[in-house]
């Protein structure tokens, strides 16, 4: 299993697409810092909530917060452009290439390879995040400093504020960045499954892609009700009130459980019909 | 010039359904009516045929025969609607531990193209979870001659240096039976010399080796037995040189034609003769060209040369043709 893990890790990073990629996710947050920095007046994006005001906001007065306002833009379409094209391209690409039915002639087992692929998928997914979080925190550090800071919240009509220490907020963005992370566990399900469903990345990358984005949309209708919580996308934010209320959302338990089910769905199924198709390409 | 009526039916009196070409304790390849259909499409319909250890087998049919699928299905690749495909006397499924003793080229040779040659010979070694010290690296880096273009990122390769590659690559199990599917299409004709000069050489080490090809020069110059394919089905299969000669027409160059002609067309197994200068184009229906240079020597008649006037890709026409017509 181990070894062709590694062979698929290296397969995966040893490409030219995927070191543009890091760059862009390398530029892009010191980008975004930089814009903040610059924009004195109403830099709120996202992630908005308790009266203490967004992410945004409060990143000017630590750097250290920058990491999660970065988190909050990407993780909407960005990163999910990213997971969408690791997952999507990670057995359809060999597929196309030919490269798939070496590997199966080796022969390495079905399940052991679509397992190591979705793996190493997940796996750079979450260094991508990683690296834009570290990216994030040293842009946001050298222009904000390395500071705590006080939230302001509405509670009724009472404004109160609670305090972060720099710690406190390094904590917490690490665990933004573990849930954002973990955030698209159940994109590298569909994805996978979706590759392996078709020869064409590019149709796998944009089926999985689309399915995120659809549910991006369906989560805006309101009227649907209690159905929104089952779709991947719904909880993906939840982790937002640790900076803006000061409180760990249960949103962000049930949130894991939703990425997990749908891992075990589309991960099952894509292991159940990579054991069984035909290799045609 | 005389001219008898053409045979029509010789032919078909020499297919044999299922080859046993040797008699050995087990076979290397052993097909079973092997039936795939794609979405009611029949790709490979009924197919059986064995190869035997040492044999070089060429699987032979135009585009569209089958022939792709049926290899595709010898390795696991694509599971049969019907029917059996064995490797070594086992069946094959999908990442069968047979597959270790099997070295496959299917089409075209693919690899990551932005590691070198090395690179990916390791990488695919090690992805089977082997030590790459127990790999014939040395050995299939020589058979396939690349000397330092090996250490070239793979994405500056020729379709003929991926080829040689995917040939090492195949070697480095040091596999008893070899599966290569259409290996020089695509390839320019020097190319195509050096790929086959390969599986000459190949072949030369004792291995087994099923070739699928349309090339009929090139399974005619490889192979010492053939199988035949169109539209999925078995339509012969032998050793290439009876099949050719099954074809039926023998030349046999002789001192006196007329003597000659008078001895032979009386014979019931000769259907057709005509001659060039002191050449006889003889068509038989069965029997022996042995026999025909019995009868005309023993008519006085000195016999200079005897040989098939067809190449393989006359008897393979001749076999399509027939099997369109039935």
């Amino acid at each position: 299993m181990i070894a062709v893990l590694r062979t698929e890790f290296i397969k995966a990073t040893w490409r030219l697409r995927t070191l543009l990629m890091v760059l862009g996710l390398v530029v892009l947050p010191v980008v975004i810092a930089v814009a903040i920095h610059s924009h004195s007046g109403n830099g709120e994006r996202r992630g908005g909530g308790g009266g203490g005001g967004g992410l945004f906001t409060l990143s000017r007065s630590s750097g250290v917060l920058v990491p999660a306002s970065v988190l909050a833009v990407f993780s909407g379409f960005l990163l999910v452009l990213v997971a969408g094209f690791i997952a999507g391209d990670s057995v359809a690409g060999d597929s196309s290439s030919g490269n798939l039915r070496y590997l199966l002639l080796r022969p390495v087992s079905r399940t052991r390879l679509l397992i190591a692929k979705m793996s190493v998928s997940l796996t750079l997914i979450w260094l991508s995040i990683v690296l834009v979080a570290l990216t994030a925190l040293i842009a946001g550090v050298a222009l904000f400093g390395w500071n705590a800071i006080d939230v302001g919240r509405t509670s009724g009509t009472t404004l109160t504020s609670f305090h972060l220490s720099a710690g406190d907020l390094l904590v917490r963005v690490l665990i933004t960045v573990a849930y954002v992370a973990f955030g698209f566990t159940a994109l590298v399900g569909v994805g996978t499954f979706v590759s392996t469903l078709t020869d064409t990345p590019a149709g796998a990358v944009s089926a999985a892609v689309g399915i995120y984005i659809v549910s991006q949309v369906l989560d805006a209708i309101t009227d649907l009700g209690s159905i929104r919580n089952a779709l991947p996308t719904h909880y993906l934010d939840a982790w937002q009130t640790m900076f803006t209320q000061n409180t760990f959302s249960t949103d962000m338990r049930i949130g894991i459980i939703v990425q997990v089910a749908w891992m075990v769905v589309f991960g099952g199924a894509a292991l159940w019909w990579f054991a069984r198709k035909d290799i045609r390409s | 010039m005389s001219t008898q009526p053409a045979a029509s039916t010789g032919l078909r009196l020499r297919l044999r359904p299922i080859p046993s070409v040797a008699l050995v304790s087990q076979s290397i390849v052993e097909i079973t009516s092997l039936t795939k259909k794609f979405k009611g499409v029949t790709a490979v319909d009924d197919l059986s045929f064995r190869v035997e250890p040492g044999q070089v087998c060429g699987l032979l049919g135009p585009n569209g025969a089958g022939k792709t699928t049926t290899l595709r299905m010898l390795v696991g690749l694509i599971n049969p609607t019907a029917g059996s495909a064995k490797l070594f006397g086992q069946t094959v499924r999908p990442g069968a531990p047979e597959l270790l003793r099997v070295g496959a080229l299917v089409e075209q040779a693919a690899f990551a193209p932005n590691l070198s040659g090395m690179a990916n010979l390791r990488l695919w070694w090690q992805a089977g979870g082997g030590r790459l010290a127990d790999a014939d690296l040395e050995g299939a880096l020589a058979v396939a001659g690349l000397g330092d273009a090996v250490n070239r990122k793979v994405k500056g390769y020729s379709q003929g240096m991926k080829q040689r590659l995917g040939f090492a690559r195949l070697l480095l199990a040091r596999p008893d039976f070899l599966i290569l599917d259409e290996p020089t299409n695509g390839l320019d004709p020097g190319e195509i010399k050096e790929i086959r000069e390969l599986v000459r050489r190949i072949s030369e080490t004792g291995s087994s080796v099923l070739l699928s090809s349309h090339h009929l020069s090139e399974v005619e110059q490889t192979c010492s037995h053939v199988v035949v394919m169109d539209k999925g089905r078995l339509v012969t299969a032998g050793t290439v040189d009876s099949i050719i000669s099954a074809s039926g027409i023998v030349l046999i160059e002789v001192d006196d034609v007329d003597a000659a002609t008078l001895v032979l067309s009386a014979l019931p197994s000769v259907n057709g003769l005509t001659h060039e200068g002191n050449m006889l184009h003889i068509t038989m229906t069965s029997g022996r060209r042995s026999d025909l240079v019995k009868q005309l020597v023993d008519a006085g008649v000195r016999v200079e040369t005897v040989g098939a006037s067809q190449s393989l890709e006359d008897a393979f026409l001749g076999l399509l043709d027939e099997g369109t017509s039935r």
